[in-house]
């Protein structure tokens, strides 16, 4: 991958808040969730074309989920370096100082906190699908959850990331006021 | 403590955190891994029931719909059928607002997304509007309330969701969305006609640009064709046709009109990937948080509160939910309180022996009006922000286009036999109709 691709796939948005070296990570999440999406498309593709023939592969349905539910937990790591996940609100971007800090602070530990909980858990319930099958494939259960504690690192890590910077550089950055718009600023 | 009790913290504890900032997703897991410990589950099993919440065949049409969506936008396909949309009501007054209404119907046909759908318009009609005149508020306001009708008109992700929780017919719900989802746009366009800004007057379009704009827009509109088409006739899923609806725009639409976005596929992978997993990820966590509000006996205690008010007539069960889903969906985003209520919203059809598609689709025309309503108004606030309007003034312009919302929802619930024309025609098996002992024609419910 060319260094200009590889740019591309890393948000500059809240380089505050990141480190250049976890940026490769971030690259490599978004090529696999290009994979995933790709890859299930023509999986489901492959299962349409066999079934029409009238020798359908069973087992691809399995590859489709695999390669979807992988792609929703490799998204979701993805989505947690790039601040791309869903909010209710967005009510720290209008806060400045120390409440901010102290609210994001806060925010980040719930996230590590459930991240860490997604990693432990996530690693004993893939060791105990170890024993369960899918049929009739008989692929083990642990290489979907597998990717529930790997996706609870990921997350884990961005987030520390985001806290050790925000804590030094502060949370505020110039792509804040991106999402407030306010009645002076409009263009009429 | 008393389940009603756990219920409460938990859902107090998820408003909690997502009004303080943390993503949706991690606030619900946060709220469901508390919870538990109150309970006699393991944190390990309800790990693992967030990846069980997305382990649905039926969830994997919504990446296709959102591929489409993309695929389509990022190629800039979609100006043919702007240019259609122009010929056809550009000349009347207000051009530009029924260009706008008109072009999101033929694109919710294409795709499942409404963010899409905003993105599309506010890069290519808002800009015009802007320079015919038009109040921005009422650009934004108008842009967020037309692309609700990608949740509503064929492909649907909210129905697909509905659908894969509710054990309902996505196919049955895709049908059942074309009249909502049609009034929807009326509405707006009579709004735009009788209400909005006049914009300039233009001429109408001669018969042989309506016939080269209409050949022009041809075959991007045949996906709405091949995705029905496939699901009706029995050939696909609709997780299939949202497949070959992905194929067609990638091996036909895209090399025939735009060659060089060959090129570009890949990225463009790369971000609908990253794009389906935000939902999705919202999904699976939902799931775990509808589990645990199943296993601690929710839908008894809402629902016995519900009846308590509006007895076991369907009609008044329909409205206290849509009272209660117009609030839920004023905080919540859609997907998320689809999954998080689906097992009160089945004991509630249950009890008020209600059509559980008439239900669906009553309760997703509803979700659809929190798109452009404060706080989360997913929609408008996108609009908004693309527009570059105050997202409070979004909402003063957005107020009278609420009455076309409340009175779409109010026709959806009194007249079930309109609603559900469709999909009784077409798809029978989806409102509960059998084939008759004898081979000829259905028996239906009444």
């Amino acid at each position: 991958m060319s260094e200009t691709h590889f740019r591309s796939l890393v948000l500059d948005r809240h380089r505050h808040l990141k480190w250049k070296a976890f940026d490769p990570l971030e690259a490599l999440l978004m090529v696999l969730c290009g994979v995933c999406i790709f890859m299930f498309t023509v999986s489901v593709f492959a299962d349409v074309i066999t079934r029409t023939l009238g020798d359908p592969w069973v087992w691809l349905q399995q590859v489709t989920t695999a390669f979807f539910c992988w792609g929703v937990f490799i998204g979701m790591a993805a989505a947690t370096r790039r601040n791309d996940h869903f909010y209710l609100t967005e009510i720290t971007k209008r806060m400045k100082g120390t409440s901010r800090s102290v609210i994001e602070a806060l925010n980040r530990i719930v996230v590590l906190v459930v991240s860490v909980l997604l990693t432990y858990y996530g690693w004993q319930n893939a060791i105990l699908d170890l024993g369960s099958f899918r049929m009739p494939s008989l692929i083990p259960l642990t290489v979907y959850t597998g990717i529930v504690p790997f996706a609870g690192v990921m997350i884990g890590l961005f987030t520390i990331e985001q806290l050790v910077n925000g804590l030094q550089n502060g949370f505020e950055g110039p792509e804040d006021l991106e999402n407030i718009v306010t009645e002076g600023d409009s263009h009429e | 403590m008393s389940n009603g009790g756990i219920l409460v913290f938990m859902a107090s504890l998820f408003l909690l955190l997502g009004y303080m900032g943390v993503p949706v997703t991690f606030a619900l897991i946060a709220g469901v891994l508390l919870a538990v410990q109150f309970t006699q589950i393991s944190m390990q099993s309800m790990v693992g029931q967030l990846f069980h919440g997305i382990d649905s065949e039926a969830l994997l049409a919504v990446p296709f719909f959102l591929l489409v969506g993309e695929l389509m936008a990022s190629s800039d396909v979609v100006h043919r059928m702007i240019r259609l949309a122009q010929t056809l009501v550009g000349h009347f007054r207000g051009g530009l607002a029924q260009v706008v209404t008109l072009f999101s119907m033929f694109f919710a046909g294409i795709s499942g997304s409404s963010t899409a759908d905003v993105a599309v318009l506010s890069r290519t009609v808002a800009p015009e509007m802007d320079r015919e005149g038009y109040d921005r508020a009422f650009t934004a306001a108008l842009i967020a309330s037309a692309s609700t009708m990608a949740n509503l008109i064929p492909p649907s992700i909210m129905a697909i969701v509905y659908g894969a929780t509710g054990n309902v017919s996505i196919g049955g719900l895709f049908l059942a969305g074309v009249v909502p989802g049609v009034l929807i746009g009326l509405g707006l366009m009579v709004y735009s006609y009788v209400w909005g800004p006049p914009g300039f007057k233009k001429n109408r379009a001669s018969f042989s640009e309506l016939a080269h704009a209409t050949k022009e827009a041809g075959m991007p509109l045949m996906i709405p064709v091949i995705i029905m088409g496939g699901i009706l006739s029995g050939w696909f899923t609709p997780t299939e046709a949202g497949m070959i609806a992905c194929v067609y725009v990638l091996l036909v639409l895209i090399p025939i009109y735009r060659p060089r976005h060959v090129f570009e596929l890949p990225r463009d992978f790369m971000y609908a990937g990253l794009l389906y997993s935000l939902p999705l990820a919202a999904v699976a966590a939902a799931s775990a948080f509808g589990w645990m509000v199943a296993y601690l006996r929710g839908p008894d205690i809402v629902s016995s509160y519900i009846t308590g008010i509006a007895g076991t007539s369907g009609p008044m069960i329909m409205f206290s939910l849509v009272v209660l889903f117009i609030i839920v969906g004023d905080f919540i985003d859609a997907v998320p309180a689809i999954i998080i209520f689906m097992p009160i919203i089945n004991k509630l059809t249950e009890i008020g022996n209600i059509n559980p598609l008439h239900m669906g689709v009553v309760l997703i025309t509803t979700l659809v009006f929190g798109l452009i309503t404060p706080p989360y108004g997913l929609s408008l606030l996108v609009a908004s922000k693309y527009v570059g309007v105050g997202f409070g003034r979004a909402v003063v312009r957005s107020l009278p286009l609420y009455g076309v919302f409340l009175l779409t929802i109010a026709f959806v619930v009194l007249f079930p036999d309109v609603v559900l024309y469709l999909p009784k025609l077409l798809l029978p098996e989806s409102v509960g109709c059998f084939k008759a002992p004898g081979g000829a024609g259905y028996i239906c419910p009444n």
